[in-house]
């Protein structure tokens, strides 16, 4: 079992998640996080402190949400590791909650 | 995820499937009573690491632990085997939900756990500001037999002399243990004995109440889903988050090695 970010974490990237991750197994792109599922120990820590409430455990994603368990995976292995908390990114309320983000997801390095 | 190598000092087996042991602490490593890291071992090459609530308080020189023992558990069968001035892996980043600054002030503060989900309370009990916020602090441990009443004797025989907080657990500590498959003074399952009042009969304080109690949780999960189902429906509000004070909070990063 991991935990997963999903699509409301785009264009927002809190990380106030981070800041509570026991085994630092958060990875960052230029608008996302993702979780390493292979350190990810379940604990539940970061999931009641995304404030865009974008992470869920791997077995109660929401709808439409499954494509991220790939995706956490995937750019986990690319991105560098982040694990101290900083500033949101700029424009981070506005997107909160805003639909069909995927689309802007920059799976570049940042 | 930084790490740092520890000495184990000393080991102490309460029975077949239960042992605590203290380890030296880096004087960097700073957390809040009722924290957990990693901890572990250096297993073909690679670091084997598991969650760990700290059974020791912030103050002292070293840090202490309690674990289960389980034969074929991929860790813990190893560190059951630990032994004075082995070196043991422990993380850098203490973490947790069990924090005194995540509970709203009350009179009485209830410690509910079972097996080594009593390990953070032993932490916590030990914390001179929980007897400044609170009137009563009563620790329940809930276990199958007696002899996995860890720490047993040293609540009630040590802790009322402690070199800091001697007067204020005399008066303020209540301790209650309770045992499930053997006869015992307290018998029973902490879930039934606060459901059926007995608890809090025998103790002399009212039934729980969110307007006079706050409560910490850690325990299995079965565990915790059942008292926090009992808290919830005596109208306790849990804490949504770190930094989010409430009636009461939950160690959800405890496994069962």
């Amino acid at each position: 079992m991991t935990f997963v970010v999903t699509e409301n974490c785009i264009k927002c990237k809190y990380t106030d998640c981070v800041e509570v991750c026991p085994v630092d197994c958060f990875y960052e792109g230029p608008n996302f996080l993702v979780i390493d599922p292979d350190e990810c120990i379940d604990c539940a820590l970061c999931e009641p402190e995304c404030p865009a409430e974008a992470i869920f455990a791997e077995d109660e994603l929401p709808e439409g949400q499954h494509q991220f368990i790939e995706i956490n995976a995937e750019l986990a292995a690319k991105w560098p590791n982040i694990s101290q908390q900083k500033a949101p990114l700029e424009d981070a309320e506005q997107w909160d909650g805003t639909d069909q983000k995927l689309q802007y997801l920059n799976k570049n390095l940042s | 995820m930084a790490l740092n190598n520890e000495e184990v000092l000393e080991v102490k087996h309460w029975n077949d499937t239960l042992f605590s042991f203290k380890t030296t602490r880096d004087p960097g490593l700073k957390f809040h009573n009722g924290h957990f890291v990693m901890i572990g071992l250096e297993v073909e090459g690679k670091p084997l690491l598991r969650a760990y609530s700290i059974a020791s308080p912030n103050y002292e020189e070293h840090l202490e632990f309690l674990s289960i023992k389980v034969p074929d558990g991929p860790l813990t069968s190893r560190l059951q085997h630990l032994k004075k001035g082995d070196s043991i892996i422990v993380s850098k980043k203490p973490v947790g939900t069990l924090v005194i600054g995540d509970l709203t002030p009350a009179k009485n503060l209830f410690l509910f756990s079972t097996g080594t989900g009593l390990a953070p309370f032993m932490s916590v009990i030990k914390d001179p500001e929980i007897y400044e916020r609170f009137e009563k602090i009563v620790l329940v441990h809930g276990v199958r037999f007696v002899s996995e009443l860890a720490y047993k004797e040293h609540i009630l025989k040590d802790l009322p002399n402690h070199e800091y907080l001697a007067e204020e657990i005399s008066e303020k500590l209540i301790y209650y243990p309770t045992v499930t498959r053997e006869s015992f003074e307290n018998k029973g399952r902490l879930t039934d004995l606060i459901t059926n009042g007995k608890l809090c009969r025998d103790i002399g304080l009212p039934q729980l109440n969110p307007m006079t109690d706050r409560a910490m949780i850690c325990g299995s999960p079965s565990m915790l889903k059942d008292t926090c189902d009992i808290l919830d429906g005596l109208g306790f509000t849990p804490s949504k988050h770190t930094g989010d004070p409430a009636d009461y909070v939950i160690e959800r990063a405890f496994v069962e090695q």
